[in-house]
């Protein structure tokens, strides 16, 4: 009887230990992966150390306002998380709100509700949410929690099988014409006088699809108007968003083959492509934010104006201005996507003549191809009715 | 053959750092500690010496930073490898998961000091490194394409490094007492070798040699170090196993696994390939089918140390 009441015991202390394993795995301290979880203070942030302190000081009162989510990337990810996480921390500093980011522990829905549970339990009031990941998980926790404000960048809630799309009054879903930047990277590519272009993306997400496909219509529209014989492309997901000798490898062997520039299209790939791009002595363009500084290859970045947009969202919301219920779109014509020219390393390719193409899409006089639903890349660039570009799908 | 010539130059980026972390591993090895760390240990030697770029910059640049880089990345290497030996030698612990333990740490570890130091995980550095053609031998007709240029001062060490591997390994007292600790430790011990002291020298050597892999990878690679080598300490094991533990083996073993890793990644720009039509995954899968396919084969008469993964226990004789 005895030795059956110590099982017992052992047993219940075991499935204790195993639950205590599950939550307290939220707070550890912050690591690396992504499949890991963590929850990260603001403090190791890509932010100003003293700034930070005052971030946490006020956290003790009612914890932190402003939360972010982040997906599979980290802050740091020199893209979208970043992008994002720019946005609030700016907002934040402005205004002295108390910010924080939390990385969930899975690339699963499940995680992801369970972070943002986090998130609002730790005093968040708006949730910030970059990626067509969290599209579930915002359906779900709209309505669980009405009083807390959400912004989802790059997608629209829905349930898990998409039946149902629905945009509480307390989320506002932004998205971005990604084609129009990548339209207006492909067109300033051609206008410049290059003639063979590659296109390198990440996984086939539809942000990533979106900005191909504008490239390629973009670089098209251009050749027309120049009155070019053939513009060649080629065009390739790589399947992941790490820089790897592979990536290298591929886009080396472009650029020994003939292709001038190439539209690295998905974090690390970026940069394998620059590594490329130096040793071949080619050109780069970067891709959602300025990524000038990375290497000289790069003459200029289809950008999204993240930062701007999710800035824009958490103002609103303090300003009892916030666009709940529906989806705002940021493009050319709200100026949430465009080329850094500033920093652009264009030969012919004037300030003007991106004045001008840029009005032409703000305006609606061009229109962009940018249907996603099509899973095979060959059958939706041959949708597109390209005039002059050849574009050469790799798988 | 232009092509011919690009593809081989770009073998070498894949095959150099996987030849140098494999021989690490084989020093390992062969004195009796399986080293499943490679790959953390890669980290570390690419993150502290691709620091020390970064920091350097300006005032260092082109082959004496590169080379100071190498040898910050083998103490770093050699370093890190050493809780790995303490654990497994005088700690007795299992060799995996000691090897684990260190896999686990060292990106963690790379990422929270990349960023108390600077802010982000990303750690950049402007590669000044290339050789476009070696003076005087970059001239030489078809050699010179194929291994002079368009290189590393990094591909001449890794072959320096197999030579003096051979020869210390098969050519040296060192050698034959490390061998022999990796066989047969008791009898070893038996005749006045000190098979702690043989195991710290493996797995240091491994550490110092997957450290410069680590460093040797990611240059040509990037523009700036995100904590990963993407896998490849791991496929080090295989090309280590593939090679049987036998440095000349390995660099076969290694060029194979290059050249096939560089034709799945490439072939979309050769011609000849292109026009084929086969499916990249086929090229990305024919080394790890042939490794199990050579497997198959050797595995009744392994190579493999005997003694390997067995804590060295004086006492049980």
């Amino acid at each position: 009887m005895k030795k059956k009441l110590l099982s017992f015991v052992l047993a219940g202390c075991m499935i204790a230990s195993l639950t205590a394993c599950g939550s307290s795995s939220k707070t550890t301290e912050p690591t690396n992966d992504s499949s890991k979880t963590e929850t990260t203070e603001s403090t190791d942030a890509a932010t100003d150390t003293k700034e930070d302190a005052v971030a946490e000081g006020e956290a003790s009162a009612d914890g932190y306002e402003l939360a972010l989510v982040t997906d599979i990337g980290t802050i740091d990810d020199k893209s979208f998380n970043q992008g994002a996480w720019e946005g609030v921390v700016q907002y934040a500093k402005e205004s002295g709100k108390s910010y924080k980011y939390y990385q969930p522990a899975e690339k699963t829905t499940d995680s992801y509700v369970e972070t943002i549970d986090l998130a609002i339990e730790g005093g968040a009031k708006v949730v910030v949410c970059p990626g067509y990941l969290f599209e579930e998980a915002v359906f779900i926790s709209q309505d669980k929690y009405t009083d807390v404000k959400f912004i989802l960048l790059d997608g629209e809630p829905h349930n898990a099988d998409y039946s149902e799309y629905k945009t509480a009054d307390n989320t506002m879903a932004i998205l971005f014409q990604e084609d129009e930047a990548g339209f207006l990277a492909g067109y300033a590519a051609v206008k410049d006088g290059y003639t063979k272009l590659g296109f390198m993306g990440g996984m086939a997400v539809p942000a990533v699809i979106r900005f191909g496909y504008g490239f390629v219509q973009g670089a098209d529209y251009a050749a027309s108007e120049l009155g070019l014989d053939s513009v060649e492309i080629s065009y390739h997901y790589t399947g992941g968003f790490d820089a790897t000798p592979e990536v290298q490898t591929l886009a080396a062997s472009w650029y020994g083959a003939g292709t001038e520039v190439i539209f690295g299209c998905g974090g690390g790939v970026g940069n394998s492509v620059m590594a490329a791009a130096e040793a071949n002595g080619k050109a780069v363009i970067g891709v959602d934010v300025d990524q000038s500084p990375e290497s000289d290859t790069v003459i200029t970045s289809a950008m999204k104006k993240l930062s701007v947009s999710v800035y824009d969202g958490i103002k609103a919301v303090y300003d009892n201005a916030f666009q709940g219920g529906k989806t705002t779109t940021f493009t050319a014509a709200n100026d949430g996507v465009g080329l850094p020219m500033e920093t652009s390393k264009f030969k012919t390719f004037s300030s003007d003549d991106y004045d001008s193409v840029f009005a032409k899409l703000a305006g609606g006089e061009i229109k962009i191809n940018n249907d996603t639903k099509e899973s095979d890349t060959n059958a939706a660039v041959g949708a597109f009715g390209l005039k002059v570009a050849k574009v050469n799908v790799v798988q | 053959m232009n092509i011919v010539f690009s593809v081989f130059q770009q073998t070498m980026f894949f095959t150099i750092p996987l030849l140098i972390v494999a021989l690490g591993g084989m020093f390992s090895e062969r004195s009796g500690i399986i080293n499943i760390a490679l790959e953390g240990i890669m980290i570390m030697g690419a993150f502290v010496s691709i620091l020390f770029i970064n920091r350097t910059q300006g005032v260092l640049s082109g082959q004496t930073q590169l080379i100071l880089a190498v040898v910050i990345a083998a103490i770093a290497g050699m370093l890190f490898s050493l809780f790995h030996a303490f654990a497994s030698i005088n700690m007795k612990a299992d060799q995996t998961i000691s090897g684990t333990a260190l896999n686990l740490f060292a990106p963690a570890f790379a990422i929270f000091v990349a960023r108390i130091l600077q802010g982000v995980q990303q750690i950049q550095f402007t590669n000044t490194f290339r050789i476009e053609s070696v003076p005087v031998l970059g001239n030489i007709p078809i050699i010179g394409d194929l291994f002079f240029k368009n290189t590393y001062i990094t591909t001449y060490i890794g072959i320096l490094i197999l030579i003096l591997s051979t020869i210390v390994l098969y050519k040296t007292k060192f050698g034959l007492r490390l061998r022999a600790c990796g066989e047969h430790p008791q009898a070893a011990d038996s005749v006045g070798i000190n098979v702690y002291k043989m195991q710290y020298a493996g797995v240091l050597i491994s550490g110092a040699f997957a450290g410069i892999g680590g460093l040797v990878f990611v240059i040509p690679t990037s523009t700036n170090f995100n904590a990963t080598v993407a896998g490849y300490g791991f496929l080090a094991l295989a090309v280590l196993i593939f090679g049987q533990w036998h440095p000349v083996r390995i660099l076969f073993a290694s060029f194979f696994f290059g050249l096939m890793k560089t034709i799945a990644a490439s072939y979309s720009g050769i011609p000849v390939l292109a026009s084929l039509g086969v499916p990249s995954y086929i090229y990305k899968m024919v080394p790890y089918v042939t490794t199990l396919v050579v497997l198959v084969f050797t595995s009744k008469n392994s190579q493999a140390p005997r003694a390997e993964g067995i804590p060295y226990d004086k006492g049980a004789r």
